[in-house]
């Protein structure tokens, strides 16, 4: 790297792994700086756990009701707080990131480029983008959104409560909603009773614990009478301007429900926006139906092929769910093998036979995973979605629109996005890109792969014009104004005047 | 300058831009059999995400007769690509587009511009004062101090118009083919050229070389050294905001270019280049870089400054030495064409390009439009080295 580093390690996101991996990397005297968007550490699991504690006693009962699940982050945050050399700067987004270990940041109107030798990415991850018949209508919401609420706004909802998809973080969601006082209408899982005898094939001792938690929220359900359907497909959501009703396939007769809120949930996907647009490889899962990086165990990311901006090695590492959907535990065992892989190779001696026990940790942690997988397949999303269902909500295009131009022998990604405006929103593509990906495939079943997401360029996060302008951090070399230099001349030497 | 019937194609375009799709348009239209190969998908580099400027304000004055003609066919462009396809390319004229002096050096070269093209007969460029200057552009700093107005100009959207005028030149009979990259390409004994493609073997009696940045390139592997400069071109857009603006503001030393699209994004430009990668086939935007062009937006419009970018582009172009492309005939090769090198501002003149290379060729006669873009009108180059360029 020419330019000064601004510090040995950045990490980007203050969830369980990036927490970890600072802690870790700190500890052994690395100058480390940790951008987080939010304005609290915690990611999204522990999300203003921190406010919510100092809030007490007017919080004891949500803190009762999201459970220990969600208190067992108070260590971790605060030994993250409490370690010296952790430069944590919150309420802070990435809109940029280089394999050579630039990283381009945000807080409200100030922006700027930062440079560490080490980068790791700790973004997490999202909730699996569903496309369905009425998905965008106010009064759907995901169950992500209902959690941020609960933790971060302290709210919750009210009326006629209808939670439906698939994934652990739906049962424990309806569990938490249960403790508040709010009854749900129904919870209609697209899981089936047959997928729980599939995964206990795969089944590692480690998950057991996991398996009886989850088994206890199911049994305070029943036990509280809420009505629980599962394998449903086919679900609809209807209403004028607003929710009023959703439609579902269930037992095989379709059922119609009044309600003002549906909650969503198909499971959690990397996050690996940032991961594509600083060139890095990403692999498909065809039965996930999702992108995740190319990382070795310790997080070490690869470039993918072809050209790129930035020479030299890549100076990334992947850690948490960003690299492999394992939850808050996993996600704290990695960060601190990755951070351990980071030592070793700056010869501390903290590093090197620390190693391989937090590899093992890393397995370890991960081993309930494929049983999770097994149990709670993609629901939702499992069929693409009929033509009239919009696919990308930034720009309102259908599936239909996107069918259509596939059918008129368009294979191109981002011909499609030029075209249509697919993925040219807010978003930049994120929720609509692996929808999108998928129609590719299904219009050429014999494609090995689908195509990689949509051609990202920064910023990756909307950038305002003022920040931009007043930006810090500038590559002297690469901010040299490269213009095209082709103002006319204006000649006046032949004129009487002159 | 019979078209010839044997064999293959009267014509063989190298490049689907828009230039190339335009020439074969006009050809085709003219009776001549056209083929078009591309080695990505036609409209990928500069053609399709370029700023969309329909613009004669600032232009170098040899390009002043294409661009005015080029004005006209603008303003009827369903006449040559339909109905349908001229509505999608958004076309706006009249709109303005205005040229900003924010210190008084800019000023001074206005009015000297202003007055060299008044000399000169061209009477689309005026000065404009401070008052209407800030009475069209809301939102404009207080310390602008005026600035050159060209009423017509206009804009339109860059991607639909090549998308369009792809589709009208199939319509006529062109056949483009895509992704398709010639190995390789020589004159045939008897006249004519065969070219060997990924889609096979393909004769032509003439061959257009419209391969934009890569246009050097081809002329080299043919012997003649055409220098262009590939810079990748960067532009901005903004989230969507309430419609304010309708001219296209451009800085004079400023990188500094920007207009409303349809949809109310703002687009911005000023000719700030990111990183090409010519053998990738793609280039990269630079941020750093983009700095300066958001810095000059905002110190002509202060209140933008909350605005957000979603998005930036970069798009593949070649610029010559001397600021205006290469049109001709080459000077080594009978039968062979260079339309290359529009060095940025290449989108406005294409209907007009098209049209006068196509009349030029079917009627044996050079268009004298098309004179000051000789090819050999740059003192002699040294031969260029295949790489060098790069």
């Amino acid at each position: 790297m020419m330019l000064a580093p601004d510090a040995d390690a950045i990490i980007i996101g203050a969830g369980p792994a990036g927490m970890s991996a600072a802690i870790e990397l700190a500890s052994s005297g690395c100058r480390v700086i940790v951008l987080d968007m939010q304005p609290s550490p915690g990611g999204q699991v522990y999300r203003s756990l921190d406010e919510n504690m100092q809030a007490r006693p007017q919080t004891d009962d949500l803190l009762s009701a999201l459970g220990p699940a969600y208190s067992a982050g108070l260590p971790l945050i605060a030994r993250f707080r409490a370690t010296p050399g952790i430069e944590y700067r919150p309420s802070t987004t990435v809109w940029d990131l280089r394999a050579d270990g630039t990283v381009g940041w945000l807080d409200g109107e100030a922006a700027g480029y930062l440079r560490a030798p080490h980068v790791i990415l700790a973004c997490g991850a999202m909730e699996r983008p569903t496309p369905f018949p009425g998905w965008t209508l106010p009064g759907v919401m995901t169950a992500g959104a209902v959690q941020t609420l609960l933790k971060a706004g302290r709210l919750k909802p009210a009326g006629r409560i209808v939670l439906a998809g698939t994934g652990p973080l739906i049962v424990l969601l309806a569990d938490q909603l249960r403790r508040l006082g709010v009854r749900p209408a129904l919870i209609a899982r697209t899981d089936r009773l047959k997928d729980k005898f599939t995964a206990l094939k795969t089944l590692h001792p480690t998950g057991v614990p996991a398996l009886l938690k989850g088994l206890g929220w199911l049994a305070r359900l029943r036990l509280a009478g809420v009505p629980m359907q599962t394998g449903i497909s086919g679900l609809e959501a209807h209403g004028r301007g607003r929710l009023t009703s959703v439609r579902m396939i269930a037992a095989g007769r379709t059922i119609e429900i009044a309600c003002d809120l549906l909650v969503v949930h198909d499971g959690i996907v990397p996050s690996t926006d940032l991961a594509h647009a600083a060139g890095l490889a990403l692999e498909w899962l065809k039965d996930d139906a999702s992108w995740r990086p190319r990382t070795t165990l310790d997080g070490r990311a690869e470039m993918a092929p072809g050209p790129a901006l930035t020479m030299g090695p890549c100076r990334i590492r992947i850690t948490g769910d960003a690299r492999r959907i394992g939850g808050a535990d996993a996600a704290v065992a990695h960060g601190r093998h990755a951070a351990g892989a980071i030592l070793a190779e700056l010869g501390h001696a903290a590093g090197k036979p620390a190693a391989g026990l937090t590899g093992i940790d890393v397995q370890r942690a991960l081993a309930t995973r494929p049983f999770l997988d097994a149990a709670f397949p993609p629901g939702l999303a499992a069929q693409l979605p009929d033509d009239a269902a919009i696919v990308c909500r930034c720009e309102e295009i259908t599936a239909g629109a996107l069918r259509a131009m596939i059918q008129d022998g368009t294979s191109d990604m981002n011909l499609i996005r030029g075209t249509l405006r697919c993925g040219m929103g807010a978003c930049q593509g994120r929720s609509c890109a692996a929808t999108l990906a998928r129609f590719l495939m299904e219009a050429d079943p014999d494609r090995p792969q689908p195509p990689s997401p949509f051609r990202a360029r920064p910023p990756v996060r909307p950038l305002p014009l003022g920040a931009l302008a007043n930006m810090t951090g500038l590559d002297p070399e690469l901010a040299q104004i490269e213009s095209l230099d082709d103002k006319p001349e204006a000649i006046i030497e032949n004129d009487t005047h002159a | 300058m019979t078209p010839m019937r044997k064999t293959g194609n009267d014509v063989l375009i190298i490049g689907g831009g828009l230039q190339g799709c335009s020439i074969a348009l006009f050809l085709a239209r003219a009776g001549w059999r056209v083929t078009v190969v591309e080695k990505n998908l036609a409209g990928r580099h500069a053609s399709g995400v370029n700023a969309g400027g329909l613009r004669s304000l600032m232009r170098d004055v040899r390009e002043y007769p294409l661009s005015l003609r080029a004005m006209d066919m603008w303003a009827n462009l369903s006449d040559f690509v339909g109905d349908a396809a001229a509505e999608a390319c958004e076309v706006r004229l009249g709109t303005s587009q205005i040229a900003l002096a924010m210190d008084t050096a800019e000023l001074q070269w206005c009015e000297a511009r202003s007055h060299d093209m008044r000399r000169r007969g061209i009477q689309s460029e005026e000065l404009v004062a401070p008052v209407e200057l800030h009475r069209l552009l809301p939102g404009l700093a207080a310390s602008a101090l005026g600035g050159l107005i060209s009423r017509r100009d206009g804009h339109a959207n860059p991607a639909n118009a090549a998308r369009a005028f792809r589709k009208a030149a199939e319509a006529a009979g062109v056949r483009i083919l895509e992704q398709c990259t010639m190995r390789d390409l020589a004159p045939k004994a008897a006249g004519g050229w065969l070219a060997d493609t990924d889609t096979g073997r393909i004769e032509a009696e003439w061959v257009l070389n419209c391969a934009g940045a890569w246009g050097s390139d081809v002329a080299a592997r043919l012997g003649e050294t055409l220098p262009i400069k590939v810079t990748a071109l960067s532009m901005m857009v903004t989230a969507r905001v309430k419609p304010f603006i309708a001219p296209v503001v451009i800085g004079i030393d400023q990188p500094l270019s920007f207009k409303q699209s349809a949809v109310g994004s703002l687009v911005i430009g000023g000719g700030i280049l990111g990183k090409p990668c010519l053998d990738g086939d793609t280039s990269f935007t630079i941020m750093d870089r983009m700095a300066s062009s958001a810095a000059a937006t905002v110190a002509a419009f202060p209140i933008l400054a909350g605005v957000p970018v979603v998005r930036t582009w970069t798009g593949l172009e070649g610029a010559t030495p001397d600021g205006i492309p290469f049109i001709g005939p080459s000077r080594r090769h009978p039968g062979l064409w260079h339309v290359f090198g529009f060095c940025g501002h290449g989108f406005q003149l294409a209907p007009a390009v098209g049209e006068a290379v196509a009349q030029s060729l079917v009627s044996g006669d050079l268009d004298p439009r098309l004179v000051p873009f000789a090819v050999d009108r740059l003192p002699p180059q040294p031969p260029r080295k295949y790489e060098a360029s790069r």
